[in-house]
């Protein structure tokens, strides 16, 4: 019996944990949360393309790329890509969010997700942290907007590299890309 | 002859200024670990900019102090922007740590994260405990649990 109990436990531990959208992988429907508090589905935001993205108030380094996010915002929604701005930090409020995009000119809206379901359905562990998926609902990028925090030494522009691939139905140069980022301060849970 | 004999002496050690960030890339980190065969040694991956990291490294220059004649040592490596050096050498001069401490130089930084932990997604603080053989063990990503480190260490002494 406790040998049962001890499998099960390890077992809803690992599932806790377990990413589930993997590059490559089939990204099923999800929620996230207005800043009312209002449920949203992945499935009434999505567009041919969307573009999922981690973000925070706090972070210095997702604050870096406020900026950024707004021009990608820009030149691509007339391309008919989906934006979703996810802020899955249980240190920010929602009142904090709403706060902050409103002072740095967020133009698009900016979602909560109350104990990061998503960010761990994703397995999404930094700020910013981006995710994009095609029409078919394949994940097909998953990693950083650039390669660099400093806006002016930026490189390779790897979230636009990969759009630009979608949209011209060639494949995405790199699939997976790393960055530093803070952390996504995720609600403790018993495992 | 003695005042020769320690003129050369100091000029046979590495010219480390204390409370100066030394470049490190990732040929240069794989050479630190090397250097550092006989020690545990956790590798303490940090910026100005991330606020954890600020708070847990005064926690890392105690676990040092306290450990290290046991033969444990901490070696931190910022990630800052070559921009915030000077923000990053005055925040280790604050608490006066021992030894040659590191600034991350990579020309990519997707590949020097790969480098040191494929694992690793970047996220910052990130420490990394090595045994004394010079294998990696451990890692703890985000905010750490200091005494489930200092347990970490222990097992390994």
């Amino acid at each position: 019996m406790r040998k049962t109990l001890a499998i099960a436990f390890a077992l809803s531990a690992a599932m806790l944990s377990a990413q589930e959208f993997k590059a490559g992988s089939q990204v099923s429907d999800f929620q996230v949360r207005d800043l009312d508090g209002k449920a949203v589905s992945f499935s009434a935001l999505k567009g041919p393309i969307t573009v999922v993205t981690f973000i925070a108030t706090q972070c210095p380094v997702s604050n870096s790329y406020n900026q950024r996010m707004i021009e990608l915002y820009k030149d691509y929604t007339p391309k008919n890509v989906k934006f979703i701005f996810v802020n899955a930090n249980r240190s920010e409020p929602a009142n904090e969010v709403r706060e902050h995009a409103k002072r740095v000119g967020f133009s698009f809206p900016v979602y909560k997700d109350p104990d990061n379901v998503v960010a761990d359905r994703f397995d999404a562990q930094v700020t910013p942290e981006s995710y994009v998926i095609d029409s078919s609902g394949i994940l097909r990028y998953h990693g950083s907007i650039d390669d660099e925090m400093n806006a002016s030494r930026v490189r390779t522009q790897r979230l636009r590299l990969a759009l630009d691939a979608l949209l011209a139905g060639k494949p995405v140069p790199a699939m997976e890309t790393k960055a530093f980022g803070c952390t996504i301060k995720r609600v403790h849970r018993v495992s | 002859m003695m005042m020769k004999r320690a003129i050369a002496f100091a000029f046979c050690l590495p010219l480390f200024a204390a409370g100066t960030l030394e470049p490190v890339n990732e040929a240069g980190f794989q050479k630190l670990v090397l250097s550092h065969k006989g020690k545990v040694v956790v590798y303490d991956f940090w910026a100005t900019w991330c606020a954890p990291c600020r708070a847990e490294f005064p926690q890392l220059v105690k676990l040092q102090a306290r450990l290290r004649s046991q033969g444990v040592k901490v070696v931190t490596i910022s990630a800052d922007e070559p921009e915030q050096k000077a923000a990053a050498e005055a925040f280790i001069q604050k608490f006066g740590v021992q030894g040659p401490a590191y600034l991350k130089k990579a020309d990519d930084d997707d590949h020097f994260i790969n480098a040191i932990d494929p694992k690793w997604s970047g996220a910052l603080p990130a420490l990394f405990l090595y045994d004394k053989s010079g294998h990696k063990v451990r890692s703890f990503i985000g905010e750490t649990d200091m005494a489930a480190l200092e347990a970490a260490i222990r097992k390994l002494l």
